[in-house]
């Protein structure tokens, strides 16, 4: 069978006016379709309803999911929800890009050669995201209201990322899920209500970190301004070992937290009527 | 001699706060229509009644700018050019809500449905957090009269009842005998938690003066002590650890704890994680006492604002319609973030004074387009608007219902007629909503 | 003379209350949300009286009001103004993400301007009509 290894390139005319809704760019709404029918795609401006070539100059076919890439041209810090729901394929987009960037992804590789705005890789269940300069709050989040975010997948971001990152994460080592986030330098709140997400920074980063963890590993290679007062100091360690078997060296303070949550606390000895005083969550910082 | 025409009005819901006074006692002037006397009520409340007379600030004919100056013209020719704007906005802003009727705000979420725009209410600025916080944690909360009835321990937690809801200590919280609490103020603890010595903490029985922007640090180690873990330090957010311990004794031994939480949490930094704690917070104590927690919710029917939008749309505030239906994310579509990426290309206020409460930024980009504007009185944002449309105002000249700052609605009441040509804010978007529909074409 | 690192907060009052109520483009109300509120023993460091005119600078703006002393101290490196539109020339847009600006909380610096103008709230907003 002859497969189709045309990449699929699209370049936007010209910044638009409102934000851009492009949750139809992606290699499965692109698979199988010929750019002819790829320009007719729904593409929301405002409250209109516009189709691609509206926007964009489109030229090359979609071939099977997988073997689709979409290189994609422009200044797209307006455009939303490029790569939303992918399952597989690869999107490279060469400017900043808008909120939403690859969120409910589960398969696939999207590399943005900028900063992203806020929500970057939203609800991820899988594939990788990989931003080479900064991005913004709530990456790897959980939408409004969810009490699962992440699930598996992992996000790379070069430079800073804001606050909220993987919040609600949900990592599971009997399902072999592992969220797990590397950024250059973070805000505050990064893994808050985590359950199992692993996060990584290599600078510094701000205050309430792993706030409401209930399991996860959070390495800080660099400086926290602060440290919450529920997180309880375990001693010195020169190797870490992540969820998924990875080893991290160097010379890290472990802290374990966040003991000021109820899950954390849920064993009451019997006899003695204490509150078991453990919890899975950890903390490193480097020493 | 001249006999005046009074009417008293007894059971009158005051129209200015989420604590919704029910005993306010109104003397009109039937003749004139006007308010002559106000009894039972807080200054502000008192000074609304009053500032709804005729006068110089209070519009009561439409208007439309030309050039510098505004002329009177028809509710036809007003509410015509005003849904022309509507129409061929592509992101329109509908916002406010906060102080006006519930059937008004059911108009408002009509209205933003059929012209696909971004509608908004007050909360957004205000305890939009709080509300961010329960839909992640839940809330343990109940009625006002529950606590009146029941609390011994009262903590504010970033609110200041003297200056932002006057009567509430002596109607609900500290100052007010309850069933269970028949020696009033002497059979409750009150606890201030606020970086100033605010003259609600001069009241209390226990000041925390915590550090500004440091609230969830101090929560998580109140949080954490619960759980008998040991605090490393000496000092948290400002506040000595023996202190801090005290509390937690406080909070553990009281019969029955309520937190009343304000902007001291939800504008500072973290915003919704300082309440996401607080509740946690509030939850854990119930493994040893009875706790709960109530926000203090700014405008009389932010609260009805936020149940109106719930229960047709789903959602309580920033709520985008412009795909066809309704979306939610603060943040993406809350006005303020919404005018400081400059995306909107027309607004509706209503009820509200965006121009005096949200940041420069967000008001720059907001006179940059059309402004459409439903207010009773002269204010920062009217007096930059290209229309004005002006309202009955409701709970003084309109029927309707509001709810209170813990979920409880009350029927407003009309003591008096509106003047000049006023319509009720309720007509006038249900005028709107008729224009639109011509122009669309349905 | 001047303040630096101090710490802002905008909030209500009830004199702003009763004066937004009254009429928001009214005198009074400039008296009433038109201020900014020091800690007694800050307010000594000023060198001036009651009433001067400052001016609070912060990251996002700057704005003149009339300086007061606070009624709700001690609370030193602690400055407030009644929420309203001075408070918003200053206030952290920034609500990182959830919907809320940063109005409490502010880094700030203050310098007296004796000669200074407070404008009445229809002026001022009328400077981000013309911006």
């Amino acid at each position: 069978m002859n497969k189709l290894l045309v990449d699929v390139k699209l370049k936007l005319k010209k910044r638009p006016k409102f934000p851009l809704e492009a949750e139809n760019i992606t290699p499965d709404k692109f698979a199988g379709k010929p750019a002819a029918e790829i320009m007719k795609l729904t593409i929301y401006h405002g409250n209109e309803e516009k189709k691609i070539r509206d926007f964009f100059d489109v030229s090359g076919n979609g071939g099977e999911v997988n073997d689709t890439k979409i290189i994609i041209d422009g200044d797209l810090s307006n455009v939303k929800r490029i790569g939303e729901k992918m399952t597989g394929g690869e999107i490279i987009i060469n400017s900043n890009v808008g909120m939403h960037v690859g969120n409910n992804m589960s398969g696939g590789k999207i590399l943005v050669n900028g900063n992203a705005d806020d929500w970057a890789g939203a609800m991820l269940k899988g594939g990788e995201l990989e931003i080479t300069g900064n991005a913004g709050h709530y990456v790897g989040a959980a939408y409004r209201g969810f009490w699962k975010g992440m699930e598996n997948g992992i996000i790379k971001v070069k430079g800073k990322i804001g606050n909220e990152a993987l919040s609600w994460a949900n990592g599971s080592k009997p399902s072999k899920r592992f969220p797990k986030l590397i950024c250059g330098g973070a805000g505050s709140f990064l893994g808050v209500h985590s359950h199992g997400g692993t996060i990584i920074v290599e600078g510094d980063c701000d205050r309430c970190i792993g706030a409401d963890q209930v399991r996860g590993t959070i390495i800080v290679k660099g400086k926290i301004s602060r440290i919450l007062p529920s997180y309880k100091k375990l001693g010195q360690v020169k190797e870490i070992e992540l969820m998924n078997g990875e080893i991290i060296e160097g010379k890290f303070t472990e802290y374990s937290g966040d003991h000021s949550v109820e899950k954390n606390h849920s064993k009451i000895d019997k006899k003695t009527g204490k509150i078991s005083n453990s919890s899975n969550g950890r903390l490193f910082v480097a020493a | 001699m001249a006999v005046k025409n009074i009417k008293t009005v007894t059971d009158v819901i005051c129209p200015f706060c989420g604590t919704l006074c029910d005993d306010l006692e109104v003397d009109i002037d039937t003749k004139e229509q006007k308010v002559i006397e106000v009894r039972n009520g807080c200054q502000i409340g008192t000074k609304k009644y009053f500032a709804s007379n005729p006068s110089g600030h209070r519009y009561d004919k439409p208007l439309i700018k030309d050039n510098s100056s505004y002329k009177e013209v028809s509710w036809d020719v007003a509410i015509d050019k005003a849904a022309n704007i509507l129409v061929k906005a592509k992101r329109p802003l509908l916002y406010g809500f906060s102080s006006t009727e519930c059937d008004a705000q059911g108009k408002g979420v009509e209205l933003a449905e059929m012209l696909g725009g971004i509608l908004d209410n007050t909360a957004s600025v205000c305890h939009g957090p709080s509300l961010l916080a329960i839909q992640d944690v839940g809330a343990p909360t109940s009625t006002l009269g529950e606590y009146k009835n029941r609390a011994d321990l009262v903590v504010f937690w970033g609110s200041n009842p003297v200056h932002a809801h006057p009567r509430h200590l002596g109607r609900y919280s500290d100052f007010v005998r309850g069933y269970f609490r028949k020696d009033g103020t002497n059979d409750r603890f009150i606890v201030v938690v606020d970086p100033r010595n605010t003259n609600t903490a001069q009241l209390a029985d226990m000041h925390i003066q915590v550090n500004p922007n440091e609230d969830y640090e101090l929560l998580n180690a109140i949080r954490a002590t619960l759980r008998g873990v040991e605090l490393d330090g000496d000092v948290i957010s400002g506040v000595p650890k023996n202190k801090v311990i005290e509390l937690v004794n406080a909070l553990k031994t009281c019969k029955f704890g309520v937190i009343f939480f304000g902007m001291g949490l939800t504008q500072t930094l973290s915003h919704h994680r300082n309440i996401d704690a607080a509740i946690c917070l509030v939850r854990e104590l119930n493994d040893h006492t009875k706790f709960l927690l109530t926000p203090m919710r700014g405008h009389y029917n932010v609260t009805g604002a936020n149940q109106v939008f719930s229960w047709q749309t789903g959602y309580s505030y920033s709520i985008d319609f412009s795909k066809g239906y309704p979306r939610y994310n603060p943040g993406e579509f809350s006005s303020v973030d919404v005018l400081i990426r400059d995306e909107i290309d027309a607004s509706l206020i209503v009820a509200s004074d965006p121009a005096s409460n949200f940041p420069a930024a967000a008001v720059k980009n907001m006179f940059k387009h059309p402004l459409i504007t439903i207010e009773p009185h002269h204010t920062p944002t009217s007096v930059n608007s290209d229309i004005i449309l002006p309202p009955a105002i409701a709970g003084i000249e309109c029927e309707g219902t509001a709810y209170r700052m813990d979920g409880v609605p009350l029927r407003l009441r009309k003591v008096k007629e509106a003047p000049g040509e006023c319509l009720t804010d309720k007509e006038i978007i249900e005028k709107l909503i008729d224009a639109v529909k011509k122009k669309k074409g349905e | 003379m001047s303040i630096n690192n101090l710490i802002l907060i905008t909030c209500r009052t009830i004199n702003q209350g009763v004066a937004l109520e009254g009429g928001k483009n009214t005198k009074e109300n400039v008296r009433a949300a038109g201020i900014c509120a020091f800690d007694k023993d800050d307010f000594k460091k000023l060198d001036c009286i009651v009433g001067t005119p400052v001016k609070v600078i912060t990251d996002h703006g700057e704005v003149v009001v009339y300086s007061t002393i606070s009624e709700e101290g001690p609370h030193p490196g602690i400055i407030f103004i009644p929420m309203g539109p001075w408070a918003n020339q200053v206030v952290n847009p920034d609500s990182q993400s959830c919907g809320t600006p940063t109005y409490k909380g502010m880094k700030a610096r203050v310098e007296v301007m004796p000669s200074g103008k407070v404008l009445d709230a229809v002026n001022l907003i009328k400077l981000l009509r013309e911006a």
